[in-house]
């Protein structure tokens, strides 16, 4: 869907030369901004919501978010490595934590006040001007209003960082009959709170960690609760060997283990925590570790083992009272949560070329840069199998140190960005082989990924600012 | 990459954070005041932070932990300069805005990590340790006392006598303040000996080195200020330039410099132009 032919007269256009538009305050957008800010380029935010946080502010139009969320990574590597949460915060901080949080990183580097909030991006498309990008490529117009309505605005920029989320846009399956079902039908993205379950007999579909989550909190506000899936996954504890799992899996990372020896590590604790699946009614997963997106709930297979939730398959048919499985077992229920995921949209962009979209999946260089334009740039398409936000930091300064350096040097600048756009379509999976699904579009394995970072950003400064022979630049991301 | 750090969080602990506000809001960024070895917050108190405010910028002391007012003086012997670095971290994240970063002797070790990731405004570091290690400044000491310098380096915290740390101070206030030395962790200690990863720094930074300083050789601080491709600027005083007669000159050195520096556009999140005016646009008004 692009919005094409919209009245685009060169008149009204507020001109931003030299500047850059953030669309979205979430962690990826203040995180771009404050570091375009930092390199000294001039960029302006926009947000549909009423202030930053993104998907963690709770309540917002573009909210995910429930009542219960809790960080499923803990603080150290989630968090941005030059704002550390406060101590005071627990491992796993909950959504109020994390919104004060990018609050007080907003406030800290200056970066709330760039921001139009309210307001929503209608259209985002390479301008019709004779002059270039301060940073190669085309200028770009941006049409703004007031959420949901309002006149419009174009402003013109240099370069523009779409931080739009991919986690907002709900992915519905269709099943045969669910037309015919006559209790209540809801993506996870509306569930807010367990008052939406009390008396009820739900239906979870779908065993991401929003489906675990969901079924947790239905079993125990629910009347009864039955969690469906597809596949059989393997369920993370939140902490083991009295440390939050994430950072022992680091160890072995710090260890420099080959997978092999991690995955048998992994698979050893699995075997003294949750033993044999089967026995809990489960199917034995299908796949090696890492080879899927990582699930973390310590209480799952607790409230399973408790009887008060029963694992089912795949739905086959919903008719007007309940669901029959594949395996031909049928249930009564009265409401069905589908936790069944996002799919990223870009309904904004007059041309998807630009992100080389091809089955609702945009292509791009270090799943950031446009493979067209060197100054239209993504940050948050990614879904990594630990923290987020430490990797939004460095997302975020290489895009200003690549625009920093496309400012003074576009020749070189050109050439690293034909090296990024090259390597397009690169899994970073640390070895893993993950299984072909929309959930793992934008999988990535942490270490994989900032290792590339960190590369890159060591030869955009290197480029900007010529080293001694035989010293290096001794970044570490 | 850093898996050890994501794998081993310190412990969070109780930072002691002394501030002095200016009377007036003149929009100059805060600094911080990071002090050394045995150290805390009460050195800059005693006559820089209220200095500073009068200067017009917001003014705030640490202690790491284990030090001065801070909690976890009992297991001050697990900290290292990754701990410091975490204390410090900890306590840039709760200003109001980034800092500018004023460390110390031994501080400028987690300071000159911080600055590595972080975008102070600018860093200005005293006397400060070399990345690359302590070598003639221990030589000098074994020589001056041997017995004590053993004890360091077998875990016992570094011995100052008011000559060490004053140039010119009267014999009651240099005995009170090397009263209130704490002890110092072992394995910090050891870092200061042993060369360490230099990372790069993108803001501007000033070394300052004191003429009559007895801990750090001026070899060692020539070191340290070509680690950060700079030279030394050299002020009055003894090592604790904070504390010795002369601090007030050594301040306005500081503070003069920081004036320059500190606030200077690209330097710090730059006040470059800012949204323009479409509010009134979006709302159908004419502008």
């Amino acid at each position: 869907m692009t919005a094409a032919g919209r009245p685009n007269p060169n008149d009204g256009i507020v001109d931003r030369p030299g500047a850059v538009a953030v669309i979205g305050a979430g962690p990826h957008g203040i995180s771009a901004l404050k570091s375009l800010l930092a390199h000294g380029i001039p960029a302006d935010g926009f947000d549909r919501a009423d202030g930053v946080g993104g998907n963690w502010r709770f309540g917002a139009p573009t909210s995910r978010v429930y009542e219960s969320t809790h960080l499923i990574s803990s603080k150290p590597f989630t968090q941005f490595p030059d704002f550390p949460m406060p101590d005071s915060y627990p491992d796993y901080p909950s959504h109020r934590h994390v919104l004060t949080y990018f609050e007080r990183y907003a406030q800290h580097f200056g970066v709330g006040e760039r921001y139009l909030f309210d307001t929503e991006v209608v259209d985002v498309r390479a301008a019709d001007s004779t002059t270039g990008s301060a940073f190669g490529g085309p200028r770009w117009d941006v049409t703004i209003r007031r959420s949901g309505t309002g006149p419009e605005v174009t402003l013109r920029y240099d370069a523009v960082v779409l931080a739009n989320g991919h986690n907002w846009f709900p992915k519905t399956p269709h099943y045969p009959g669910l037309e015919s079902f006559a209790g209540e039908v809801l993506h996870s993205a509306d569930y807010k709170s367990a008052d939406q379950l009390r008396g009820r007999r739900v239906l979870v579909v779908g065993a991401g960690n929003t489906g675990c989550d969901i079924a947790v909190e239905s079993a125990q506000n629910a009347d009864a609760t039955y969690h469906s899936t597809r596949r059989a996954y393997w369920y993370n504890p939140k902490y083991a060997l009295g440390r939050p799992s994430d950072q022992v899996a680091d160890r072995l990372l710090a260890l420099r283990l080959p997978i092999r020896v991690r995955r048998g590590l992994y698979s050893l604790m699995h075997k003294a925590i949750v033993g044999d699946y089967t026995r809990y009614g489960l199917r034995h997963p299908d796949h090696a570790f890492y080879e899927t997106h990582p699930v973390v709930n310590q209480n799952l297979i607790y409230y399973i083992g408790h009887g008060d939730i029963e694992p089912r398959g795949d739905v086959d048919t919903f008719d007007a009272d309940g669901a029959t499985f594949a395996d031909g077992s049928r249930i009564d229920v009265d409401l069905v949560i589908f936790a069944t995921g996002y799919l990223a949209r870009f309904d904004f962009l007059a041309d998807p070329a630009v992100l080389d979209i091809r089955d609702g999946k945009p292509h791009l260089g270090l799943q950031m840069a446009s493979p067209t334009h060197p100054n239209l740039w993504l940050s948050g398409l990614i879904q990594p199998d630990s923290g987020q936000w430490a990797i939004a930091h460095w997302q975020a300064e290489t895009i200003a140190e690549f625009l920093s350096l496309a400012a003074h040097d576009p020749t070189r600048a050109g050439a690293i960005h034909r090296d990024i756009v090259q390597a397009t379509g690169h899994r970073f999976s640390g070895g893993a082989d993950y299984k072909d699904s929309t959930r793992h579009y934008y999988e990535i394995a942490h270490q994989d990924y900032l290792l590339a970072l960190q590369e890159v950003l060591a030869t955009l400064r290197g480029a900007r600012d010529p080293l001694p022979r035989g010293t290096t630049v001794g970044l570490r991301v | 990459m850093r898996p050890w750090e994501w794998a081993f969080p310190p412990r969070g602990e109780h930072l002691e954070v002394i501030a002095a506000q200016p009377a007036t809001d003149h929009g100059h960024p805060p600094i911080l005041f990071v002090p050394g070895l045995g150290h805390g917050a009460w050195c800059y108190a005693e006559h820089w932070l209220g200095a500073t405010a009068e200067r017009g910028y917001p003014a705030y002391a640490m202690s790491f932990r284990g030090h001065g007012g801070s909690g976890g003086h009992t297991r001050l012997g697990r900290a290292t300069t990754r701990t410091y670095l975490h204390d410090l971290m900890q306590v840039i994240a709760s200003l109001p805005a980034p800092p500018v970063l004023v460390a110390h002797s031994m501080a400028a070790l987690p300071a000159r990590l911080a600055l590595a990731r972080y975008p102070a405004p600018a860093g200005v570091l005293l006397a400060p340790v070399p990345a690359g290690g302590l070598r003639q400044s221990l030589t000098n000491q074994f020589r001056r006392r041997p017995a004590a310098t053993m004890r360091t380096l077998v875990g016992g915290t570094a011995e100052f006598t008011a000559v060490d740390l004053f140039a010119d101070l009267d014999a009651a206030t240099a005995a009170r303040h090397l009263s209130r030395l704490g002890r110092e962790s072992p394995l910090a200690q050891y870092e200061l000996m042993v060369p360490h990863r230099i990372e790069p720094i993108d803001s501007p930074v000033l070394v300052v080195g004191a003429e009559a300083d007895r801990v750090l050789a001026p070899a060692d601080l020539d070191r340290a200020a070509a680690e950060l491709h700079t030279s030394a600027v050299m002020v009055p005083g003894g090592h604790d330039m904070m504390l010795d007669r002369s601090w007030g000159e050594v301040l306005t050195t500081v503070l003069d410099w920081i004036d320059l520096h500190g606030t200077a556009a690209g330097a710090a999140l730059p006040g470059a132009t800012k949204l323009p005016p479409v509010a009134q646009a979006l709302e159908g008004r004419p502008p």
